[in-house]
């Protein structure tokens, strides 16, 4: 338990919202350089050794730990009073659009259960506009975040490989761990996809495959069991409840208070911010004042808090907070192999995450304009023996009863393979959040409206990665499972990947950006934003990753700033 | 046996709560007859879920099972025909499938309410097929004409019109039994999952076995072995 008794003698000089990914790493830099930091997070607190569900088998709960509008991704994820509906924090969707705000309510937030994936965004992923005229570009290049990424897998541990391939950068020496064998289902995968002139490589996923050693905060590598998702109590895969946070207690620089709601962050007469309203547990206001206030509550939420705190939003002078709302483009393809069918039994978990994947690798025909769709996509790939739970994957080969079923059970387990697509979006004006003019949430403050739409370039992208996925699984002799479905069908609704960004982007200008390189909002010079709310653009690659990195960026600049009393 | 504790301890509680079943006499609208088909017409469920903060640790099954004794002994003679005993593992019904399937469709939460009229409806249907066959209940008919019932429900392609809707019982009814039955732990083993094992050191990676079986399948497929 992480959370320690308020004392009149602890007076933070930063006040940090939220302890996920960016709030998790910003409390790191800024206690370890000496600053008094409180971390407000508005779940509850979160032991992630006492509550841990690891190792425990899906017979032992309610309806084999299957999905339910309680538990969203089955009993034993670790999320705490979140998922796609959180008590008293409503949001609503306009008419005619679809989209889905997954949120958690616990110490280290969505960390806890995250999918670890950890690609780094390469070169053209900072410059996106100038290398195809959509969206933005950041405000810096691959190589300023470069020696940042090195430092975050470094702290974090990523496995992984470099590869060498086309904006698919690799680490520096003696950063990645090493890579796990793969699986036999990955290694036909990768026959196949090779055959086709597809790579398929080791991927990074934030999970240990060595110990990392820490004086204060030890952690084991990965001991080949137990799903990511219900979080790690031995620190493998990485979340900040197990790294971070008490990283940053150890300094004896941090005060965590959970159960600490922020609605506003308030600003004085000169504009500056002084600190941040919140709800305590028993649900009274309490005022944070702080020399510094970083954001970190995520996308959609630091969205809220800002557009909450002032008329008309604060630091929105671009008018752009809320608005660039960005989510990962997703669909899945099945297909069943006969030649997979009845294989050998052996330990197929592994480290739980997929071992090897299919980075994007169209980048030249892209260029070339051979392509209908401008940005890529990755393929997380699947297909194992895998535990079974509320139902049991047979790609609905099983027919009959009796002993023939039994036997069908024995063939067709682990016979099927999965092809999950992960693609880029650009901005678009009709995908954003603003405050909802009617409803309030159970704090009294508005909403948020979302507001969705893909547009030609997401659907086009969709069609490709269905249409590659199924020539995958035709050279490899298998059928198809996933019922046809036009693009427009097949794409996941809007946050459904929960890769919510862009909110409060950075950019070169004041004008037409939220931040600067550094997360500093233009118009608060005192108001740092170290979440996913920041990003330019979603390349395809899974963004907690880069969202670590840049809140260390962004972070150890505001302590140089604080440090030369520039604030 | 291979219940966990707690499980069993809700299921006991809830074995003196009533059945919802409210037959012929309910003002809710019924579906026309269908062969011996007849939706069940269910009072909705009003008993609190786990909520979104469970304690995972522990686990339990807060809601009343719901279904009558017969009903659920009809379902473990049906888990019994669905997954019979044979040298691998034990059947359906000696691992208690009738008690999950119980605890599925009367969990307060809309998939399994979706699942539940199917089902009790599927159950009522198995006593007037069984009876308008052969003139006694499904539990009291034979091993042979239980077979009979199941046959005309449990192929592909090889449903008669008149038994479309208990086939959609009967393919529900089997996942279910599916997914409760090889999640547990004699079912794991006669699957072969073999993994929620931790061990130290690198992850080891196929057997040498696993790989051959992958090498030789790489080759019929004309490509390259690993």
């Amino acid at each position: 338990m992480l959370q320690q008794a308020p004392s009149a003698a602890f007076e933070p000089d930063v006040v940090v919202v939220g302890s996920g990914a960016g709030g998790g790493m910003a409390a790191y830099v800024l206690t370890r350089a000496g600053i008094k930091t409180l971390v407000l997070e508005a779940g509850r607190d979160y032991d992630p050794v006492a509550e841990n569900s690891m190792l425990k088998w899906n017979h032992e709960a309610p309806l084999r730990a299957g999905s339910t509008p309680d538990k969203h991704f089955g009993y034993y994820d670790a999320t705490a009073n979140g998922g796609w509906t959180v008590p008293g924090e409503p949001y609503t969707v306009a008419e005619g659009s679809k989209f889905r705000w997954w949120r958690s309510r616990m110490l280290g937030g969505r960390t806890n259960h995250w999918g670890r994936h950890s690609p780094r965004f390469g070169p053209y992923d900072f410059k996106p506009y100038s290398r195809d005229g959509l969206g933005m570009d950041w405000p810096m290049s691959y190589d300023e975040v470069a020696p940042w990424y090195d430092r975050t897998e470094k702290l974090v541990g990523v496995i992984g490989a470099n590869n060498g391939l086309e904006n698919h950068p690799g680490s520096s020496p003696g950063v990645l761990l090493p890579a796990p064998k793969p699986r036999i289902t990955e290694l036909m995968i990768k026959a196949a996809a090779n055959d086709l002139g597809i790579p398929c490589i080791p991927s990074h996923y934030a999970v240990l495959s060595r110990d990392i050693d820490d004086p204060h905060v030890p952690r084991q590598a990965c001991f080949n069991a137990s799903p990511c998702g219900r979080g790690c109590a031995i620190g493998a895969a990485f979340q900040t409840t197990t790294s971070l946070l008490p990283m940053a207690k150890a300094t004896g620089n941090l005060r965590i208070v959970t159960n600490a709601t922020v609605t506003r962050v308030l600003t004085g007469a000169d504009g500056k911010a002084t600190g941040v309203e919140y709800f305590d547990k028993a649900g009274k206001v309490q005022v944070a004042r702080v020399r510094v206030v970083v954001m970190a509550a995520s996308a959609c939420d630091t969205a809220k808090i800002l557009l909450n705190s002032r008329q008309g939003g604060l630091a929105n002078s671009s008018g752009q907070v809320g608005k660039n709302l960005l989510d990962t483009t997703g669909t899945n393809v099945r297909g069943h192999i006969p030649a997979l069918e009845s294989r050998p039994r052996y330990n197929e978990d592994g480290l739980d995450v997929a071992h090897l994947y299919i980075p994007w690798w169209l980048y030249k025909e892209q260029a070339a304009g051979k392509l209908d769709f401008p940005r890529g996509y990755h393929y997380e790939i699947g297909g194992r023996f895998g535990a079974p739970g509320a139902s049991l994957p047979l790609g609905g080969m099983e027919d009959g009863y009796g002993a023939s079923l039994k036997e069908d059970a024995r063939r067709y387990y682990g016979a099927q393979l999965s092809y999950t697509v992960r693609g880029e979006m650009i901005p678009n004006a009709g995908s954003f959040c603003e405050l909802d003019p009617d409803v309030k949430d159970k704090y009294g403050m508005p909403v948020l409206r979302f507001h969705w739409k893909w547009t030609e370039h997401e659907i086009r992208q969709i069609a490709h990665g269905i249409k590659t996925a199924k020539e995958m699984i035709a050279r490899l002799g298998g059928t198809v499972l996933t019922p046809d479905r036009p693009p427009e069908e097949a794409i996941e609704d809007g946050g459904v990947i929960i890769h919510e960004l862009g909110t409060t982007r950075m950019g070169e200008k004041a004008s037409n950006s939220v931040t600067d390189t550094f997360g500093k909002a233009w118009d608060v010079g005192n108001l740092v934003i170290v979440d996913g709310s920041v990003f330019t653009s979603n390349a395809h690659k899974n963004p907690t990753l880069t969202i670590m990195a840049l809140a260390m960026r962004s972070t150890a600049h505001l302590v140089e700033r604080m440090k030369k009393g520039e604030i | 046996m291979s219940v966990s504790r707690r499980v069993t301890l809700g299921w006991i509680a809830a074995a003196s709560s009533t059945t919802a079943l409210l037959g012929c006499d309910s003002q809710a609208p019924k579906s026309p007859k269908v062969g011996r088909w007849e939706d069940v017409a269910l009072e909705p469920l009003t008993a609190p879920g786990y909520g979104q903060d469970p304690n995972l640790v522990d686990p339990m099954v807060p809601w009343p099972l719901t279904l009558s004794p017969s009903q659920r002994e009809t379902l473990r003679i049906a888990a019994d025909l669905m997954l019979p005993a044979d040298a691998h593992s034990p059947s359906a019904g000696t691992l208690h499938l009738d008690a999950f399937i119980d605890e599925w469709i009367s969990a307060p939460y809309p998939v399994m309410q979706a699942d539940r009229p199917l089902i009790v409806s599927g159950l009522a249907w198995l006593d007037a097929e069984s009876d308008h066959r052969f003139g006694k209940n499904f539990a009291q008919a034979s091993d042979a004409q239980r077979r009979e019932v199941f046959d005309s429900v449990a192929f592909k392609d090889k449903v008669k019109p008149d038994f479309v809707r208990p086939a959609e019982f009967f393919v529900r009814l089997r996942a279910l039994m599916l997914g409760g039955f090889y999640s547990l732990p004699e079912g794991m083993k006669d699957i072969g999952y073999m993994g929620n094992t931790p061990s130290t050191g690198e992850y080891p990676g196929p057997t040498p076995e696993a790989l051959a079986h992958l090498n030789a399948a790489l080759v019929k497929l004309n490509l390259k072995p690993v």
